[in-house]
């Protein structure tokens, strides 16, 4: 594998601001920016003193001054809050063009689904609606995901449910399950790759590919064939491309990232971990906790990429490493924590600034330059 | 253990003082519930938390509302001591805390091992334990959260700053006497500086100057002629004797004779209150540099200290005996000035009557009478000294600990911080004793029988990780501390990891990524298999066989492969293998590592091909279903039970009408099961398969027919 720096690799400039908070951070997410001077971010937050979690939206004052070196730094001032009665296992955020209020989904770990609008201007986070416990999950959701189209959100559990919840204006709150394995299989996470597929992650490093055109199971499974016995592990986060719908990237155990190309289904791309020598470096020995591509590139578009080409990603994980990956190139480590990094988000309207939540009690933010 | 005395009970002979909190503290229980409530049960948490759980009475079905039969909510009974640094703080501290000691850790470990040298005597190593110091401290509290002000209120003596907390305090003092030994030589200005800082921690029980400047401050903005007043002399000696040479110089200028109607008649009076600032503002000061807004001129070393200082006091003497001092009509002015010279001059009973705490006459002997005090002999004489003068009847935890330092007692010193700072004090301090006194290195680093073997320095780090590991936020940086244990570290730290709970897939793969980094692969195993119990019996069941796979437990796949038999027996239906397709894609094709669920894969080939065969009728998929019937019967791992079904499943390939699909020695093998499967019903255990009575004689009679159609084939 030719691994050529190149000169703009080594100065990639970037500003990083912790900011200590007095709770642990389950979730957190950029939320969709109404206005160009309004940035939000939310938390989900779970305090150990009282044991109690809340979802609090934060305003993000970036860098007064444009020169990166001097200026005040960014500020995060409180919002508005809300508490649930119990912790946050996943977070998504959407702005529907039907309302100037972003939508915020969270999924609890008892097996709630809540449903919460914000009011950016006014400093309110309100429920809308949710779907209870009952008959829903049984345990905890292990991953939701939103349709771009703002109208269903897709649920998976470690209990082999997959459910869909209505979130356009008709039937809010309204659910049905799309397949349940009875516990035989149990889902990690879960992505939309139109509004009728989606794509699941799961434990050996599995991943299933569901069409609602085509129910009763899964259209098309992925099982790779670099497990063997004991070196298997959970697929934590899958991300999938706007224009590269047939291929997954995932990221899991044992620093593992792969992509699986529908195309080709039985040759997933492995690019890093997995014992394979695929790059002769591990970025990362543990959890991969959150994949996402990373729109910011430092090529000038995504175009210059072909359509087998793995685009630019970046992760997180349990050994503190924050870094973009590259098919092919070095990985690039923004940051090199002495605590795991449980989450991160990249802003969709700002994608140089990244939003990450430390396991120490801390939220970083990255602006890139 | 410091800090337990063998009796207990009398608290003159203790070391540490156990306070008695003879009022009863309420802990609400938000448990939200609607009454009646049935029933409450109590027990203990992690750490000192209560789970207490409250069960309401059972639903009645007509209630039909969705509240919930019960909660379970965890109390929290505090005892952070004063509560002078909050839980979140405390915590914040804990992680901040744990980078610099892995990092002093590992640097003496590959000191020891280059070199048979103590690191004491090193001054790399001094240089190391200095900047984990300077890190630790910057955990412990700002020291510039106050921004300074472009246009400086003149009357403002005090900066209104975050209040210090005496934990910091604390920290400084043993960085001071242990740690930096660069600056040894000018101890009495660093402890100046010290009680700059903190002064205001001792005027919550008592006067101090602090507090004296404080209140003249409140005063002043209602003082017109403020030489007048004998408070303002009295504050500005005070601010004197304890070197705060800043707000003295600052104090004098709000002098009236400095005001331009006054100038012409109180030249000679303002001229002494000058002279006397600008001799303040060049008092000699045995150290290397000062900040931009202290006072003082710097020398570093002690020669020309000395001559600068002899010089010093000569000017001071010269003006004691001018004769300008006759013509200042001010009473006030002339006394007021004339005993800051007093001061200057080194007079105990002006520094004793200016100064209210004996730290605080203790510092002002180290300013004017003895700044070349070196050691920490005469210094504790002198402190016994100013404490005589100055008795106080309060016991402070941080005079304790100074005592301590002082008097060369290490013991003490390991007491006052485990009384007062606890646990994380004692882990984290005990680096800077060890680094600074060879007496402390022998005390914490001697094996103690009575303990097991560990030294002290092991057993404080056990009791931190112990705290640690009983919050649920912190337990995950308690591997750091119990792996530069020795004797019990790694014991304990198994045990911590066996009590993480497992429900939480983060938790769990955090204690795995743990024992990977600790190489604990027993550990992890017992982890794995304790969390595929757990997912089996929560009816995860793909979930249990992963991880009981991971583990390669095989006892147990074996036991949870019968009850996944009866499972299928009951559920699988040409519809319902569906949803086992993702548990046989996660059993993989290799057995072994399934432990007996290799069958559900075979059993899964033969009902797929079995079904295309009748679907199809055609010989070839007929072929293939034979092919998989007779795999089937011969893998050891098929259960008995499952025989039967199968054989009456296959009726119609034994009756195929164009040819028989099995050979003479195929049919005798299944005539051999069937054989055993009779003999096997006499046995009491025997489970019957949910079939119709005459099944086991069609089958016999169509294995019969096959056999031979087969013999005449051949």
């Amino acid at each position: 594998m030719a691994l050529i720096p190149t000169a703009d690799r080594q100065s990639y400039p970037f500003q990083v601001h912790r900011f200590p908070q007095d709770h642990y951070i389950d979730a957190l997410r950029w939320l969709p920016q109404i206005s160009a001077f309004h940035r939000h971010i939310v938390l989900a937050t779970f305090d150990s003193d009282n044991s109690t979690s809340s979802l609090q939206t934060l305003a993000f004052t970036p860098n007064s001054n444009s020169n990166i070196n001097s200026g005040s730094p960014p500020k995060l001032t409180h919002h508005a809050s809300q508490l649930i009665q119990s912790r946050i296992t996943s977070l998504k955020t959407l702005l529907t063009p039907q309302s100037s209020k972003p939508l915020i989904a969270a999924s609890t770990f008892s097996g709630s689904l809540l449903f919460l609008t914000t009011d950016l201007l006014n400093g309110s986070l309100d429920c809308e609606f949710s779907v209870p416990e009952k008959g829903f999950h049984s345990g905890s959701i292990s991953g939701i995901d939103l349709s771009e189209n703002g109208r269903e959100c897709v649920s998976v559990g470690k209990d082999g449910k997959i459910n869909l919840v209505s979130i356009g204006s008709g039937e809010r709150g309204n659910s049905k399950t799309v397949f349940d394995s009875n516990g035989l299989v149990s889902y990690t996470t879960v992505k939309w790759a139109s509004p009728v597929e989606f794509v699941t992650g799961g434990l050996g490093f599995t991943l299933h590919w569901w069409d609602q055109r085509r129910p009763g199971g899964p259209v098309s499974q992925f099982k790779p064939n670099w497990t063997s016995g004991t070196t298997s592990g959970l697929v934590h986060s899958v991300d999938i491309h706007p224009s590269r719908k047939h291929t997954c990237l995932a990221g899991g155990s044992a620093g593992t990232v792969f992509a699986w190309d529908l195309r080709w289904q039985q040759q997933p791309i492995i690019l890093f971990g997995a014992e394979t020598d695929a790059q002769d470096h591990s970025l990362s020995e543990s959890e991969v906790w959150e994949v996402q591509y990373d729109s910011h590139t430092r090529s000038s578009s995504i175009h210059n990429y072909s359509s087998s080409q793995i685009l630019p990603a970046m992760i997180c994980s349990e050994d503190g490493i924050l870094a973009v990956i590259e098919q092919n190139e070095d990985s690039i480590e923004l940051l090199a924590e002495p605590c795991a990094i449980n989450n991160f988000d990249i802003d969709r309207q700002n994608p140089t600034d990244v939003i990450c939540s430390l396991e120490w009690e801390s939220i970083a933010i990255l602006t890139r330059s | 253990m410091p800090g337990v005395t063998s009796e207990s009970g009398d608290p003159t002979t203790s070391i540490i003082q156990l306070s008695q909190n003879p009022q009863p503290v309420t802990y609400p229980v938000h448990h939200g519930l609607k009454p009646p409530l049935s029933r409450l049960s109590i027990s203990w948490a992690r750490g000192n938390t209560l789970r207490v759980t409250v069960l309401r009475q059972p639903q009645q079905p007509e209630d039909g509302d969705e509240e919930s039969g019960g909660r379970v909510v965890e109390v929290k009974l505090s005892n952070n001591g004063d509560g002078e640094v909050d839980d979140a703080h405390w915590r914040r501290i804990a992680y901040g805390s744990v980078t610099p000691f892995a990092l002093l850790q590992s640097r003496k470990n590959s000191f020891s091992a280059l070199s048979k040298m103590s690191p004491l005597d090193s001054t790399e190593w001094l240089q190391y334990v200095m900047e984990y110091s300077k890190e630790i401290n910057s955990l412990l509290g700002n020291p510039n959260s106050s921004p300074s002000l472009a246009i400086e209120d003149s009357r403002e003596l005090l900066k209104d700053a975050e209040r210090p907390t005496a934990l910091k305090a604390a920290w400084e003092l043993m960085e001071v006497f242990y740690a930096d030994k660069q600056s040894e030589a000018w101890i009495p200005e660093r402890l100046l500086d010290w009680l700059a800082d903190y002064d205001c921690l001792f005027s919550g029980t008592q006067l101090t100057v602090h507090s004296k400047l404080v209140d003249f401050q409140k005063e002043l903005a209602t003082l017109q002629a403020v030489e007048d007043d004998p408070k303002y002399w009295e504050a500005i000696s005070s601010a004197l004797a304890i070197g705060w040479l800043d707000v003295v110089v600052k104090l004098l200028r709000l002098h009236g004779s400095y005001q331009f109607d006054q100038l012409g008649s109180r030249e000679t009076e303002n001229g002494l209150v000058e002279a006397v600032a600008v001799l303040i503002s060049k008092m000699p000061r045995m150290r290397p540099d000062l900040e931009a807004d202290k006072l003082g001129e710097c020398y570093k070393n002690k020669p020309d200290f000395m001559k600068a200082w002899e010089r010093w006091r000569a000017q001071i003497t010269k003006l004691d005996s001018s004769a300008f001092w006759l013509q200042c009509e001010r009473h006030q002015t002339r006394d007021g000035l004339k005993n800051m010279l007093q001061i200057m001059l080194g007079n105990s009973t002006s520094l004793s009557s200016a100064t209210f705490h004996w730290l605080e006459l203790f510092v002002a002997h180290f300013l004017y009478i003895r700044p070349f005090t070196v050691g920490l002999e005469s210094m504790y004489n002198l402190a016994q000294k100013c404490i005589q003068i100055k008795p106080t009847f309060v016991h402070h935890k941080l005079m304790g600990l100074l005592i301590g330092i002082l008097g060369e007692n290490p013991e003490v010193v390991l007491a006052e911080c485990s009384s007062s700072f606890g646990p994380w004090m004692m882990t984290h301090a005990s680096e800077l004793l060890t680094a600074g006194s060879i007496q402390a290195d022998i005390l914490l680093h001697e094996e103690r029988p009575k303990l097991g073997g560990i030294c002290i320095e092991e057993l404080n780090r056990l009791v931190y990780a112990q705290v640690l590991s009983s919050h649920v936020l912190t337990w995950q940086i308690a591997p750091i501390y119990l792996s530069s244990c020795t004797r019990q570290g790694m014991g304990l730290l198994e045990t911590v990891l066996h009590k993480q709970p497992v429900q939480h897939d983060q938790v769990l793969l955090k204690s795995i990524e743990i024992c990977r980094l600790y190489e604990l692969d027993s550990v992890s195993t017992n982890i794995m298999k304790i969390s595929g119990m757990h997912d089996w019996k929560h009816g995860k069941k793909g979930s249990g066989v992963f991880w009981l796979q991971q583990a390669r437990d095989e006892v147990r796949l074996v036991k949870i492969a019968k009850q996944l038999f009866d499972f299928v027996g009951k559920s699988v239906s040409d519809e319902s293998f569906k949803q086992w397709e993702g548990l046989l894609e996660l059993l993989g094709s290799e057995s072994g590592s399934a432990g007996g669920l290799d069958f559900l894969n075979k059993y899964r080939d033969f009902r797929r091909s079995l079904h295309q065969a009748y679907s199809g009728m055609t010989n070839d998929a007929a072929r293939k279903a034979a092919e998989a019937l007779i795999s089937l019967m011969k893998s050891p791992s098929t259960p008995q039970r499952f025989w039967l079904p199968i054989l009456y499943d296959s009726l119609q390939l034994f009756n195929w009408p164009e040819h028989p699909l099995l050979n003479v020695s195929q049919t005798n093998l299944l005539l051999n099961k069937l054989q055993e499967l009779s003999m096997a019903r006499l046995r009491p255990d025997f489970v019957d398969a949910d079939l119709p009575p005459e099944a086991l004689a069609s089958v016999r009679l169509a294995i019969a027919t096959n056999l031979g159609r087969a013999i005449l084939d051949e």
